[in-house]
């Protein structure tokens, strides 16, 4: 089938694990213990508020009606209202949604952009020593609890050396643009300067994982394909050795990395929710975990929601990817 | 303390209504919470209506003769409270800051960080930052009980008294206050004040306000009612530019009351606006008006240039939080903040070493204490109780957790306020003792677990794992503890029906009126909005107290 | 299931890799330290003397600055003094804030660990190697219906499905007893060594959590046995079962499922080391129904990192120590069983 059909019955599949996400987290209030109101209602709300509750969850009516009526509302961008503080969920959740997106982003960035090269030399100067300094660190890299390296990390280079701070942002990044264009680039450069300080340190502690990771990948694909006959081959064609390394090797290498990036994903988002935390970045994670201990149920569901969708659509993309570099993905 | 603050009061009218003892127990000094006129008592003890003292924890009921003052009715209170042990006593919270060298603060006992108070010492002290513990629940200032949301509200919201440093009360939105009768006290309301939106400030705002509070069918029903203990409501004053309080009975310390509580809004603004518009955003007559409010992240004031009195020092202030006190210390050290709340002890000496900060601290007008559920097994016997305040070895939780920073209590009401009992020891640390009473109750092997904030009060965490660690080591007891999330425990202790609390919980509780009945009858007699505990003779007792005036 | 060509191999590669051995020695200490805890561990791990607390390893004596206060004439006045705080070999270690002794919190912590671990993989593996070969077996829409159901899993992340999970359903917790010390075993070896008795006589499961992460892990397992029931159904002699007439439960059991173990138990190791992680990183969060247990003590030590950092350190090198053996276990089955394994599973 074509590229463009391909993308297409992949989004089909998308809408319908989206459609799965969503009616999950409407089902995760059923399988709580105890009747829906209480599984979802802070324990010390009012009579009043049990009642708006009630009310809001349609608890009188079919199964199926509380269903539509969920299914329709989020259609809508309808995710309720805070039971804490009243704000409306939906907004309340998208604000924190790009203080993630910068997360896993920034990390991510970090992670292809060391780990590759580091795979890279690491197969193809194996058994030197950049080879074993390179398998020790991954291999430590994937073994330390992230929350702890942020921990370390914080200690060496904000409480000892003062170099980052040592938590909360200061500015997004989108917000240092908009900075930029109304104050001038004085201002706009400075901006970015206090965004890049106060991400470094968590985009570094959520990012040593996913280097370390794939690090191990690239090594290990890059020497499986350098062994291949057909590199062989080319290289009895006299093409010089990087040229057959970069373009040949490398490139069926990141097939199997950008799928395990894709599986890994999860990984990604599950670090940015513990990295938030130590930091106090205001993200979904932070907003999460909150969310969980005041038992703010329409904030809970939204962030599951946005969450699951995300995912998703990230998903989607990384296939896309995926299915452009290895075209026989798309003829199956 | 800057002039901005003139106590206009005079002092003979600030002791007339709420006792000498108010006003030299307040620097938080030693000595015993005395009454108004007797200076000289057998032994200095202060203590003229109990008999000579009884061996603390013996629980062989005694015939005493009936306190004749109100300040005997109240240490009778509290020794009642102290041989019934509706709660583990532990210690006196001092307060203890960290704060930058770009500025000049002094800490208060009553935990208000007022940031009209603060000046810039350098460049960089214009726009201050205070981190805190907790962020806000919301913003309207009369739908919340904790403290860090004071600390965020109350900086653009005013009262109609106030408190200096000292605790001494002083005139504020009411140029001055006087009773009319019994039951009736008149606030004349002050001229020319504004609100941030332009509105004037008028009677009925006030009236409006204090009815908002205090009944449940004005606006909505606020928790902040029994704040006003007794007031059951306001009116505006015909043809003056005053408004009227009634409260019930006597209420022999409303103006203390309205020093420290009573937020007052603009009665149209809060009729026209949507709770969760109320909820972020402010309008109040306050030196500080809000710039930005980022829900649970941070709250951005600007100087307000309008303010009645002389504008405020410092021209921003941002406000906060971590609940990680290393996170906040980091904070501090490393210049991103200027005031940090509740240093751990073990931080204390890092800041003082540091050139940028410095420690302010002091002791707070905050009891730390476990309540225990009289309803629930196996805290309904008195024995347990006991038993557990037996268990646990208060002066090391002082020493160690604490490292000196507190002190130990041995009843609800702190040294130096109003109707303390000088003659009450803190319960011995016997884990014998313990062990022999836990066996008496009945409840042999019980688990009980318990429910602690996390990093809301200075050590909360480790103060429960002591705790709990020492009733565990007993040989008939389990304990363990659960760390919750502030808001959500304040949220189920605070909304007025028992059953929704958790059996065994620690909390803290700060009362700035320096009076024992503002903490004795919210949290111990039957029908107080946060009580763990029913108990006739001390309701009695009580009832007896806030019935008689304060002055002998 | 485990041919002799099988073990051979694993041999041969033991042989010639280091790390494998190292691996191995890793995973056999921390087994052999979590089954014996109460033998090697030097004091009861809950029990808390506060006058002992904050006291550094062995070797890291040193002199610090203690502020107290003291309340002088109505106001408080602090006292900074230079306190030397000396080590004991009684706490090789160090103690914690409450004056529990570190080391001891290490042993136990690696039970809590070692159990999570094992269990949460046995769960998602069961779980998910049914789903798998089902699926797998007998394609069609049943395929489908069940993968598509595993994409929605896969949609959550495991960690906030994990924390939303625990956050509605509790941290329930079950106390099993500890045989050595209920059967009196322990208290006469620690004695004839010196060591002070009164071990716990239990240890929390913490129920919730491994059910929590075995749920959320299963689908790893399911994509490798439906692999493997994909093609191995298309073998000569499945067909020839089948069309014996052999029942579908028989084919899988004795055909798939064995040929199958091969990738699983690759699988298997990669996933104990993700639970590791994972369940560290609940407790450090506050999402565990125990607190003996590595996560929680980093957590707790936060607080003191300046002043007493062994406190968060021990534990945080107990978790990197148990997953780089396990890591590295994974490593040497892979290397020597089956190259081909893709991906190395969720956390």
């Amino acid at each position: 089938m074509s590229y463009g059909r391909f993308l297409l019955k992949r989004g089909l599949q998308g809408i319908v694990v989206v459609w799965g996400v969503v009616s999950i987290v409407f089902v995760l209030r059923f399988i709580t213990p105890g009747n829906a109101v209480d599984a979802v209602a802070p324990l010390d709300a009012s009579p009043e508020l049990r009642e708006r509750i009630a009310a809001e969850l349609g608890l009188d009516q079919p199964l199926y009606v509380q269903y539509l009526d969920y299914l329709w509302e989020l259609l809508q961008g309808d995710m309720g209202y805070s039971y804490i503080s009243g704000i409306e969920a939906s907004s309340m959740v998208f604000s924190k949604l790009p203080a993630t997106i910068e997360l896993a982003v920034a990390s991510s960035i970090i992670a292809i952009g060391l780990s590759i090269p580091l795979g890279v030399i690491s197969a193809t100067r194996r058994h030197e020593p950049a080879d074993y300094a390179a398998t020790t660190f991954s291999l430590v890299g994937i073994s330390t609890p992230n929350f702890w390296l942020g921990i370390m990390l914080i200690l060496l280079l904000s409480v000892q050396f003062g170099i980052f701070p040592t938590s909360g942002r200061a500015f997004g990044f989108v917000e240092a643009f908009r900075i930029a264009a109304n104050q001038g680039v004085g201002a706009g450069a400075d901006a970015f300067y206090q965004w890049l300080r106060f991400i470094t340190l968590p985009a570094v502690t959520l990012g040593t994982y996913f280097t370390a990771l794939i690090t191990r990948l690239t090594r290990s694909g890059m020497l499986e394909e350098l062994g291949q006959s057909y590199v062989r081959a080319t290289r009895a064609k006299g093409l010089p050795e990087s040229l057959i390394r970069y373009k040949h090797a490398l490139r069926n290498t990141l097939i199997p990395v950008i799928t395990v990036l894709g599986l890994q994903l999860g990984t990604l988002i599950g670090g940015a929710v513990i990295t938030e935390s130590v930091f106090s970045w205001p993200g979904l994670g932070t907003t999460l975990i909150n969310a969980i201990n005041t038992r703010d149920w329409p904030i809970l569901q939204a962030t599951l929601v946005v969450i699951g969708t995300g995912f998703v659509i990230v998903n989607l993309v990384v296939d896309a990817v995926y299915a452009y570099l290895d075209p026989q993905v798309v003829a199956e | 303390m800057s002039d901005k603050d003139s106590p206009d009061v005079s002092r003979r009218k600030f002791l007339g209504f709420a006792g000498a003892a108010t006003a030299t127990a307040v620097a938080g000094c030693g000595g015993n919470g005395g009454t108004d006129t007797d200076t000289d008592q057998p032994g200095g003890n202060g203590d003229t209506d109990e008999p000579t003292d009884t061996p603390t924890g013996d629980d062989t009921p005694t015939e005493r003769p009936e306190p004749e003052t109100r300040d005997g009715y109240l240490q009778r209170a509290n020794r009642v409270a102290h041989e019934q042990a509706p709660w583990v006593f532990l210690n006196r919270q001092y307060s203890v800051y960290g704060k930058s060298e770009d500025i000049e603060w002094q800490a208060r006992a009553d935990e208000f960080i007022d940031a009209y108070a603060i000046s810039p010492a350098t460049d960089s002290g214009d726009d201050v930052v205070i981190n805190q513990s907790q962020m806000d629940s919301g913003l309207d200032p009369q739908d919340h009980r904790a403290t860090p949301t004071d600390n965020i509200v109350m900086q653009a919201y005013e009262k109609l008294l106030d408190r200096d440093r000292e605790g001494a009360i002083l005139t504020s939105l009411a140029e001055d206050y006087s009773r009319q009768e019994d039951g009736v006290v008149r606030f004349h309301i002050r001229d020319g004040i504004s609100f941030h939106s332009g509105d004037d400030l008028t009677p009925e705002d006030v009236a409006y306000s204090v009815n908002r509070i205090v009944d449940p069918d004005t606006g909505i029903a606020s928790p902040q009612q029994d704040q006003l203990a007794g007031v059951t409501g306001a009116e505006v004053v015909d043809g003056e530019r005053a408004v009227d309080v009634m409260s019930d009975g006597l209420n022999p310390i409303v103006f203390s009351l309205f020093a420290s509580y009573g937020p007052i809004v603009n009665k149209s603004w809060i009729q026209t606006n949507e709770n969760a518009y109320i909820n972020q955003n402010i309008d109040g007559t306050g030196p500080f008006v809000l710039e930005t409010y980022e829900q649970g992240v941070e709250v951005v004031f600007n100087r307000n240039d309008n303010y009645w009195k002389e504008a405020a020092d410092i021209s921003s202030l941002t406000v906060t939080s971590a609940s990680e006190s290393s996170t906040r210390v980091n904070s501090l050290l490393s210049g991103e903040a200027d005031i940090i709340v509740n240093v751990p002890p073990q931080e204390v000496s890092r800041i003082e070493e540091n050139d940028g900060s410095s420690i302010a601290a002091t002791p707070s007008t905050r009891v730390i204490f476990n309540a225990m559920r009289y309803d629930v097994e196996p805290f309904d016997s008195p024995e347990f109780r006991q038993a557990v305040n037996y268990a646990i070895d208060l002066e090391s939780i002082v020493q160690n957790v604490l490292s000196t920073f507190g002190d130990q209590t041995a009843q609800p009401t702190l040294d130096g306020f109003f109707g303390f009992n000088g003659d009450l020891d803190p319960y011995p640390y016997d884990p014998e003792q313990a062990e022999a009473l836990v066996e008496e109750s009945g409840y042999a092997g019980v688990e009980v677990e318990l429910h602690t904030p996390v990093g809301r009060y200075l050590n909360d965490v480790e103060i429960a794992q002591a705790v709990a660690g020492y009733l565990d080591d007993l040989e008939n007891v389990t304990a363990s503890v659960n760390q919750r999330d502030f808001q959500a425990l304040a949220g189920e202790v605070t909304d007025g029906d028992i059953e929704t609390s958790p059996h065994w919980y620690l909390l803290g509780w700060g009362n700035a009126t320096f009076d024992a009945s503002q903490t004795l009858i919210p949290l111990l007699k039957s029908d107080g909005v946060l009580t763990s505990w029913s108990n006739d003779e001390f309701d009695r007792v009580i009832e007896e107290a806030q019935s008689m005036p304060s002055e002998q | 299931m485990i041919s002799p060509r099988t073990l051979r191999n694993l041999r041969k590669e033991l042989r010639s890799s280091a790390l494998a051995k190292i691996g191995i020695v890793l995973v056999l200490a921390m087994i052999l330290i979590a089954a014996f805890a109460p033998f090697i561990a030097l004091h009861n791990p809950t029990n808390q003397n506060l006058d002992e607390n904050n006291l550094p390893p062995m070797g890291f004596s040193r002199t610090t600055e203690e502020t107290t206060s003291e309340m002088v004439n109505g106001s408080l006045e602090l006292t900074n003094e230079t306190v030397y705080v000396n080590a004991t070999a009684s706490h090789p270690m160090g103690t914690n804030s409450l004056g529990q002794d570190v080391y001891s919190r290490a042993v136990y912590g690696a039970r809590t660990s070692m159990m999570v671990g094992v269990l949460g993989t046995l769960l998602a593996a069961v779980l998910g190697v049914s789903v798998g070969l089902v699926a797998g077996f007998y394609r069609g829409r049943v395929d489908d219906a069940l993968m598509r159901f595993a994409d929605v899993s896969l949609a959550f992340p495991s960690l906030v499905l994990a924390i939303a999970l625990i956050g509605l359903w509790g941290r329930a917790a079950v106390d099993v007893p500890d045989p050595f010390v209920v059967f009196g075993l322990v208290d006469p070896v620690r004695s004839a060594l010196g060591l002070p008795t009164g071990m716990p006589d239990s240890f929390v499961l913490p129920g919730t959590v491994i059910v929590v992460v075995g749920l959320v892990n299963w689908v790893w397992f399911a994509r490798i046995a439906r692999g493997e029931a994909l093609s191995i159904r298309e073998e000569e002699y499945v067909k020839a079962a089948r069309a014996l007439g052999a029942s579908d439960a028989r084919i899988i059991g004795r055909h798939v499922l064995p040929n199958a173990t091969t990738p699983i138990l690759v699988l298997a190791t990669i996933q104990v080391a993700a639970i590791i992680l994972l369940e560290s990183s609940l407790s450090f969060l506050g999402f565990s129904g125990t607190t003996l247990s590595w996560g929680f003590d980093i957590s707790q030590g936060r607080a003191y990192l300046s002043t007493a950092w062994w406190i968060a350190t021990v534990p945080g090198l107990a978790i990197v120590l148990a997953v780089i053996g396990v890591n590295l276990v994974g490593d040497w089955l892979r290397d020597a069983l089956d190259p081909g394994i893709e991906g190395e599973g969720g956390v």
